[in-house]
């Protein structure tokens, strides 16, 4: 009795807020009532899956919330720090390796098309005065000066073993290459009078592509996202405050086909592990040269052309140039665009746009790579046409011999 | 075992022979300590095929494996003619082809001056005065030699060496201090727009130089590498004028009795005496012009002093004058018409020191005469102190994120020093 009777005094207690509720809904359209066109007033919360159920429709949720924290992070370190803040098993990719057609991989991996050849050249502004004319003489006349003090006018300590010569005499030799070229350069570009020279400083970048189905441990049968981590060291890198303007437009659509690798990357070989993810182009983010003009790297003797030829691997001595720069290029504008806050679910809205120079001492290569999107993971990538493309040209050799 | 101690088995063994038989050691040989297995095995019992006289064994060496009657054959011992270098022994001193009697003082460069600058000025005859020479400080103060936005430039080379430069929280000395001096240098390179001759430079590491000299019947020596030097194609112009050369004639210099100048250096007998600038004759760029020597050590104890690092700087500049003088006027002592000037910079990344030094005479044996002059601009401060983390005290920041007590002009006469010569 005593039950019913609080039920009925609920009844009514709810009766009186119905009652409330429907006055107000009934007032409500002759408040708004010149606003006709308004959106009905939303009278229950909205409709959503739950956050801790253990659905799909949950973990979607779940990702969205942390996406939006992303969204919502104010500067870029710590949206840098959200995204990069979960530690799981992810795989290695080393620019510098000696795995069989490293450069197809590396390019699935990362979405980039290879062309062949250097970028079209920017249309000729009528408005700006002609550049004055390259002195080719003077550049290769300091560039002879650069090697020949390594190999033969410095007198070192001891005389450097054959094993050694690449890191005595080869590696000072691209410093000083980098540097004198830099100041003479500096005439022509602006740009390169201010900017910062790194040596040997690490760049670093994180980034998801694909899924996988995890094959055995307490999430076997799971979809799981392939994590991949590149920690390079690019011999020199320039850096620049302003940014270098685009080869082609955002969009740009290039016939070539990216390749598609049937198996897992396991098969490369590449090794997972865990460890700090961490994004760096060489400084930290409130650097204001943050962007990227030329990196410079130089191939160890593990893979040098002799060593490939005598394994046979003729082929691979091309592949070895690529795969580097690829992997390094694609790292370093990668970690660019991260450090101006884009990410793959807020992808770029200008292409990011930068140059390497490939050397073993004696054999050059020249790159450029321009990443048109970021947007890799699985979910972004679903209907995303844009594709990042690197061009790059033939080894090129010195002309001549040491005396 | 109770009776391992050897001691304790000859007391043993004498109360034996005395009689106590069964509670004594062993004789001596009687017992082999150690588990058969462990044991080596026994020495293989000597041939008696080779004793017998007049008689010529027969043996299997010819047929190259074991064969049961015939003698064993005896091989003349091998004498490998060459040592892995891990086991060779360095022949004694003695008979070393550079050994002489008379010692010679070398100065390397992690040697430690006991009495600084006042020893390094006694060594190579040099007179010292306090300060940049005016010539130098004029660019200094040059408006139209400063970069555009100066300070605001030197402040980012500051960040970005003390923090942004590796993904430490507190990145350490041996990496910021090579970064800051390349990223100054870097800046100062940028003005080759405004003044073309400075692409008539290089950079070089690792060069050994190596001048020997007599100072009142010591022989002295520098050799060794000082790290980073710019070499330049021409020579930079010599600076205090034929007149304040003269006027050094009455100059004294000042002696540390009892310390004796040689204090400090390494004394050996195995040197060599011929002069090398560390470069090969036909060198593109054969002047030196600055010495950049760098304190990187991570522990104070490893760092040199700055009163131990300026005497570093004058003797390395010394060797490196010396050694261009003596190239370009012979190895005659004499006074040179055209002084050699050399300057160098000495840093541990917030402290610098600037020298300029200028060769006047190559007579270095006696205590008068013309001496040469150095100009050191010691103990410049970049910036006070950089906190790599704001100090936060009762939830407000005290001190911001950046370097305190920054000091521009320091960098005014680095770029002066570097800019002196193509000006």
């Amino acid at each position: 009795m005593a039950a019913a009777r609080c039920w009925r005094l609920v009844l009514r207690g709810s009766g009186l807020s119905l009652h409330t509720a429907a006055e107000a809904a009934v007032k409500a359209p002759e408040v708004t009532g010149p606003d006709v066109a308004a959106a009905p007033v939303a009278r229950y919360p909205p409709v959503v899956a739950s956050l801790t159920a253990d659905s799909k429709a949950a973990r979607q949720r779940r990702v969205e919330r942390w996406q939006a924290t992303v969204h919502a992070a104010k500067s870029v370190d710590e949206k840098l720090r959200i995204l990069t803040k979960m530690q799981f098993m992810k795989y290695v990719v080393y620019p510098q390796t000696f795995a069989l057609n490293a450069d197809r991989w590396y390019q699935s991996f990362t979405k980039t098309v290879f062309l062949s050849g250097l970028p079209p050249p920017p249309p000729a502004r009528p408005d700006t005065e002609p550049a004055p004319a390259l002195d080719v003489v003077a550049l290769r006349d300091a560039a002879c000066d650069c090697l020949l003090q390594e190999h033969f006018f410095l007198r070192r300590k001891k005389r450097v073993p054959l094993y050694l010569e690449h890191e005595a005499i080869t590696s000072p030799f691209l410093d000083q290459l980098v540097a004198s070229l830099t100041g003479l350069l500096s005439a022509r570009n602006p740009a390169l009078a201010n900017a910062a020279l790194d040596c040997k400083r690490p760049v670093h970048f994180y980034w998801l592509r694909g899924e996988e189905i995890i094959s055995h441990g307490h999430r076997k049968g799971r979809v799981d996202a392939l994590r991949y981590q590149i920690n390079d060291k690019p011999h020199n890198q320039i850096r620049i405050s302003k940014q270098l303007p685009e080869f082609v437009p955002l969009d740009y659509s290039v016939p070539v086909e990216i390749p598609v690798m049937n198996c897992k990357p396991d098969k490369l070989p590449l090794f997972k592990r865990q460890y700090e993810n961490t994004i760096f182009i060489g400084t930290k983010t409130a650097d204001p040269h943050c962007y990227g003009h030329t990196q410079f790297h130089l191939l160890p003797d593990k893979l040098k052309r002799e060593r490939l030829l005598k394994q046979n691997c003729a082929d691979q001595i091309e592949v070895v140039f690529r795969a580097n720069a690829i992997a390094s290029l694609f790292a370093w504008t990668g970690a660019q665009a991260m450090y101006q806050g884009f990410w793959s679910e807020a992808d770029v809205t200008r292409p990011f746009v930068s140059q390497g120079v490939i050397t073993d001492g004696k054999y050059f290569s020249f790159f450029c790579y321009q990443l048109n999107t970021l947007a890799l993971t699985a979910q972004a990538d679903q209907n995303n046409p844009r594709k990042n493309i690197c061009w790059g040209t033939q080894i090129h050799t010195w002309e001549g011999t040491l005396e | 075992m109770a009776l391992a101690s050897r001691s304790a088995r000859l007391a043993l063994a004498r109360l034996g022979r005395l009689g106590l038989g069964s509670c004594g050691a062993p004789r001596r040989g009687a017992y082999e300590w150690g588990v058969r297995s462990t044991r080596k095995p026994e020495p293989p019992p000597p041939d008696r095929v080779y004793e017998i006289p007049g008689l010529e064994p027969i043996t299997y060496a010819g047929k190259m494996h074991f064969m049961p009657g015939l003698a064993r054959p005896v091989f003349p011992p091998w004498d490998p003619d060459w040592t892995p270098p891990k086991f060779r022994r360095l022949p004694p001193l003695h008979e070393h082809p550079l050994y002489k009697d008379q010692a010679c003082y070398v100065f390397h460069q992690r040697c430690r001056l006991l009495e600084g600058v006042k020893q390094a000025l006694w060594l190579t005859k040099t007179k010292l005065i306090e300060g940049l020479p005016e010539k130098v400080l004029s660019l200094a103060d040059d408006p139209r030699n400063h970069i555009e936005n100066q300070d605001e430039c030197v402040l980012n080379v500051i960040f970005h060496a003390r923090l942004w430069h590796s993904t430490e929280d507190i990145p350490k000395r041996e990496t910021y201090c090579p970064v800051i001096v390349d990223s100054l240098i870097q800046l100062c390179k940028s003005q080759i727009l405004k003044h073309p001759s400075l692409a008539r430079r290089i950079c070089a590491q690792n060069n050994m130089l190596s001048t020997t000299w007599n100072r009142e019947s010591t022989l002295i020596q520098v050799h060794g590498s000082s790290g980073a030097q710019l070499n330049a194609k021409d020579p930079l112009p010599p600076i205090a004028s034929q007149e304040e050369v003269e006027a050094t004639k009455n100059h004294v210099l000042e002696t540390f009795y009892p310390i004796s100048p040689t204090v400090g250096l390494q004394e050996c007998n195995v040197y060599d005496v011929n002069d090398d600038t560390g470069f090969r004759e036909g060198y593109p760029y054969p002047y030196p012009h600055t010495l950049y020597l760098l304190e990187s050590a991570n522990l104070r104890p490893h760092r040199f002093q700055p009163d131990q690092l300026r005497a570093k700087m004058i003797l390395f500049a010394f060797g490196n004058a010396l050694a261009q003088a003596r190239l370009l006027y012979g190895n005659d002592t004499k006074v040179l018409e055209q002084p050699v000037v050399v300057q160098s910079v000495g840093t541990d990344g917030r402290v610098f020191q600037f020298l300029v030094l200028q060769l006047n005479t190559t007579d270095l044996a006696s205590d008068e005469g013309v001496k040469n002059l150095v100009w050191i601009d010691s103990d410049q401060l970049l910036y006070e102190h950089f906190w790599c983390l704001p100090v936060v005290r009762r939830k407000a920041v005290v001190e911001p994120v950046g370097p305190t007590g920054f000091q521009p002009e320091t960098f005014r006469k680095f770029l002066a020093l570097y800019l002196h010569g193509a000006v």
